[in-house]
């Protein structure tokens, strides 16, 4: 699989490291059932030591694009490319309002507002 | 024309100097031939009927010949060696359309030449103006000289192989457009689940030879078998199972569960990366392979990422998704060249 990152980038590394597998979903590198490549490798690959991977695995299991299986190792979870990629366009949404000074609880309010 | 001018422009034509040293491997294989059998021919009346052939750790003769075997088994062996080294060189040149770096051919047959030649030449000494084998004498320092020998030229060999080496055009590959400001990693692993069974069924009878061995039910002996099936086992299992990563620092092969041994070129120690389908059977098996297309690990036939190091040396591995492992590799190789 195929890993893009920022190097501008300056959010903390474990939200990086779920950004860039988050990326890969969405864009079809692995789809639903697939096995990630285990936290090891990927902490080679990336540069990024091993508790810094697997805490941000532990967010996109939290956000329900991964699957921890004992086993079976990490895998992507039915559903999570669209999902993770709705999430993006959030995160993006989010971004935004924060530029134009809303906050998260804002930007919720006018979900809810919206018909 | 001067020497160095010569050299230059054969270094300079790469046909001229394959066809040379093909020329020179010949005339040292026909050379060594000759004198093998002349050298007992020459001293044939002044030798026993039966040579001495072989000495004991005391530097007694321990075993003999007749006359006509000493002078023809050297030459066999010699003829044999010739012959294997010749196919495996034209099977390379066949697979790979006749660019391969064989410093190992100089090494192979200047080492057993020399080792031959001296063999028989102390054989031819020891047994000189003797009426019986049993007589002949000691041919424990001609031995040592003759294996100084044989390495020294091993290893001038090596050298002027490894000078001689050219650098093989690199073969142009895929690529990918890496934007500014970002940072691509490719990875990709692969297994055989055959190699893993054959590995879990060595490491099965070595465990169960030990315990054997233990209990008493085995002689001690089978702690031997055990420790080879151990061996075996970690060998396998070694080889069962590969990762493959494409980082901005080039590429890394680790092997094994443990990702351990690893294998690692900078991006700017490759000239080329591609891919190419290959199957168990051109590169001779299963597992860590080296054949006449280079280094090959070889887990399921098929997409290989193959890549050509700047010194002209090919080394592939079987993994899923090759294409954009290369194309990853070779933007990074232009990357570091710009």
């Amino acid at each position: 699989m195929l890993l893009r990152l920022n190097v501008a980038d300056h959010r903390p590394l474990h939200e990086q490291v779920a950004g860039a597998i988050r990326r890969a979903i969405a864009e079809g590198e692995c789809v639903p059932g697939d096995r990630l490549p285990p936290a090891r490798d990927l902490s080679q690959a990336l540069g990024v030591n091993v508790n810094t991977v697997l805490r941000g695995l532990r967010a996109l299991r939290d956000e329900g694009v991964l699957e921890f299986r004992r086993g079976r190792g990490v895998t992507v979870a039915q559903g999570a490319d669209d999902r993770s990629a709705l999430l993006d366009r959030i995160r993006e949404v989010l971004a935004d309002a924060e530029r134009l000074g809303y906050g998260k609880d804002d930007v919720i309010d006018m979900i809810r507002g919206v018909t | 024309m001067t020497e160095r001018a010569e050299r230059a422009e054969r270094a300079g034509q790469a046909p001229g100097r394959g066809s040379a040293a093909v020329w020179g491997s010949g005339a040292w294989v026909v050379g060594v031939l000759a004198l093998l059998v002349a050298f007992p021919l020459v001293a044939r009346d002044r030798l026993p009927d039966r040579l001495a052939t072989h000495w004991g750790t005391g530097g007694d003769p321990d075993s003999s010949m007749p006359f006509w075997a000493a002078t023809v088994f050297p030459a066999l062996l010699w003829l044999a060696l010739a012959v294997a080294v010749l196919l495996t060189l034209w099977r390379a040149r066949r697979n790979s359309g006749g660019a391969t770096a064989s410093s190992w051919i100089g090494v192979t047959l200047g080492f057993t030449g020399v080792t031959l030649l001296g063999a028989q030449a102390s054989i031819v000494r020891a047994n000189l103006d003797r009426t019986d084998w049993r007589d002949a004498g000691s041919v424990t320092v001609w031995a040592v000289v003759t294996l100084a020998g044989a390495v020294a030229v091993g290893v001038v060999a090596l050298l002027i192989g490894r000078r001689a080496r050219v650098t093989v055009p690199p073969v142009a590959g895929p690529a990918l457009e890496i934007p500014e400001g970002q940072r691509f990693v490719w990875l990709s692993r692969v297994s055989n689940r055959w190699l893993h069974l054959t590995a879990a069924v060595c490491g099965i009878v070595s465990v169960g030879a030990a315990v054997a061995a233990m209990g008493g039910l085995a002689g001690l002996h089978t702690v031997w078998s055990a420790a080879t099936f151990a061996l075996a086992a970690v060998a396998l299992l070694a080889c069962a199972s590969v990762q493959a990563r494409v980082t901005e620092k080039g590429l890394e092969v680790a092997f094994g569960p443990l990702g351990w041994p690893a294998r690692r070129w900078a991006a700017d120690a490759i000239a080329s990366a591609w891919v190419e389908n290959r199957s168990a059977m051109q590169v001779g098996g299963w597992g860590y392979r080296l054949s006449g297309l280079g280094t090959t690990v070889m887990l399921r036939g098929g997409e290989c990422l193959v890549i050509r190091t700047v010194k002209g040396k090919d080394f592939a591995v079987s993994v899923d998704d090759a294409e954009r492992g290369a194309a990853l590799l070779n933007s990074l190789i232009a990357q570091r060249a710009k």
